[in-house]
């Protein structure tokens, strides 16, 4: 009965305030949609700067005359690494076939014997992929014994990482900003709603309800506010990333649980909005 | 029923009250005269607990001003019907749901609801109009809608803060001669008024506030006094 008296003056509200309601669900949908774009931005931007890492190879060069035992034990103690997450061994004969790959050429034509050596590629974890892990695992490859030199692309590690850093110190700042912003305006709006019909509080109070019982009508106001924000904003995402998808960025990643989280994000935006200002209005 | 003893306010954002000493029995109706600003609204408020002495002390019902906790004002207001000059219906709802409204936000049944509403409407003699929203009824039928409002959850006493200044003499009159009735069916009447003709009409202890405080407490055979000098 409670419920169905909530639920009932929470429609009863919405189309009440008609106008005021609107603005409200148009505020939390423009509000959830940036989070939702900034969020969709961080994590696509990680992933795309997690597949560059992946790509980033340190390259170890062994001793030509090494032994295959040795070989192993050098490959089991990088394997070993903590911070390792792929390390493939590349003989002499997968170099020169790489090689004349590579450059169309056949060096066995000029030189009598394959000059190239055997080599370890070590891929680390993307976790570990900063510029000064990437160097201490290359100085501690070089001390192993049976390893000539190694090799990696310090310059592309250090540009990535230096720009990975700054991009996703920005787009926090900026989501974070965005989110307070946003939090408050959309809570101001709910208020100015509830504002607008402090009369029916004054009345509720006046004839005994108890605060349970105001609040209960606001806030399920409030949730379908959000939910209705929240679907609102969860069709325009949508749009926008087929846009994407067929456009500029087919590997865009949108996981269709996201579209959940913004439909429970605008419930929460409206049921504590609504909550808040509610309280307000019932001093005694 | 209703005890003030040397209530006063001060710092408080409402007309001040000064050492205020009365009482208001079970069943009884009493006026409150005064001009604007004398006190009428506060001492009104206070008696539904709106607003708190700065020192004394209130004693409604089995309610004590000094003691009342938050959460037993709203189960005192069941029990103290208040109306206003302005009416404060909810425009949106027709003159029953805005009756039944005091009952569905205490969690009344909805078989109760039906029955007590249709009772008061029909003890306002409203109930061929029940239906009817409140911008298509006259001013003397708003207030008697805002009177069933009140009266819906059978309080003790009805506070009635000016509720004729919005109506025409035919109108106020009736507003009164519907106060008297509910008067005699036994629910104490507390009125704030500055229409002196209406208490000669319906003559009762009157109050007269000035400045905070009681200056005259007129019983209802000498009350030709007062319209004298007013």
């Amino acid at each position: 009965m409670n419920l169905f008296f909530f639920i009932r003056e929470g429609i009863i509200g919405l189309k009440r305030a008609r106008m005021s309601a609107l603005i409200s669900i148009i505020s939390l949908c423009l509000a959830l949609t940036l989070i939702g774009i900034f969020s969709l931005a961080g994590i696509n931007l990680k992933d795309v700067v997690y597949r560059f890492y992946k790509e980033i190879e340190i390259e170890a060069f062994l001793d030509p005359a090494i032994q295959n035992s040795e070989i192993k034990e050098i490959e089991n103690k990088i394997a070993g690494y903590q911070e390792t997450a792929s390390v493939r061994f590349i003989s002499r004969e997968q170099a020169l076939k790489e090689f004349q790959e590579i450059f169309g050429e056949d060096i066995g034509k000029v030189l009598s014997e394959n000059p190239l050596p055997p080599s370890f590629r070590i891929v680390l974890k993307s976790s570990h992929s900063t510029p000064e892990t990437v160097e201490i695992i290359a100085r501690e490859l070089t001390q192993l014994k049976g390893i000539q030199e190694v090799i990696y692309h310090k310059e592309i590690i250090q540009f990535l990482h230096r720009y990975l850093t700054i991009g996703v110190t920005v787009v926090s700042i900026i989501a974070l900003t965005m989110l307070i912003i946003i939090t408050i305006l959309v809570f101001n709006t709910i208020r100015l709603t509830i504002y607008a019909r402090r009369n029916i509080i004054q009345i509720m109070k006046l004839v005994g309800a108890t605060n349970y019982f105001i609040k209960g009508p606001f806030i399920f106001e409030g949730i379908f506010q959000g939910l209705l924000g929240g679907a609102l904003s969860a069709t325009i995402i949508w749009g926008i990333s087929r846009v994407i998808i067929s456009t500029i960025f087919p590997e865009l990643n949108i996981e269709n649980y996201f579209y959940l989280l913004l439909l429970g994000l605008g419930m929460i935006l409206g049921l504590v909005g609504s909550y808040l200002s509610v309280n307000k209005y019932l001093q005694y | 029923m209703i005890e003030f003893y040397n209530v006063s306010t001060i710092g408080l954002n409402a007309p001040i009250l000064r050492k205020i000493s009365l009482n208001i029995n079970k069943g009884e109706f009493v006026y409150l005269i005064g001009k604007t600003g004398a006190g009428k609204t506060t001492l009104l408020r206070m008696i539904y607990m709106d607003l708190f002495p700065s020192q004394g002390n209130i004693i409604v019902d089995k309610y004590s001003s000094s003691t009342i906790k938050r959460r037993q004002i709203p189960y005192l207001r069941r029990k103290v019907g208040v109306v206003f000059q302005d009416f404060k219906l909810l425009p949106d709802r027709n003159a029953y749901d805005n009756i039944a409204f005091a009952l569905q936000v205490i969690g009344a049944k909805r078989r109760e609801i039906k029955s007590r509403v249709l009772s008061v409407l029909t003890q306002v003699g409203l109930n061929h109009k029940r239906y009817h929203m409140p911008e298509m009824l006259s001013g003397g039928e708003k207030q008697r809608v805002a009177i069933a409002r009140a009266l819906v959850n059978e309080p003790f006493i009805l506070l009635a803060d000016e509720p004729t200044g919005n109506l025409d003499p035919e109108a106020s009159h009736g507003i009164v001669e519907l106060l008297e009735r509910i008067n005699k069916s036994g629910t104490a009447v507390c009125m704030a008024t500055h229409n002196y003709e209406l208490i000669r009409l319906a003559p009762h202890r009157t109050l007269v506030l000035d400045g905070g405080q009681i200056r005259q407490e007129i019983m209802p055979d000498s009350l030709k006094k007062i319209q004298g000098t007013s």
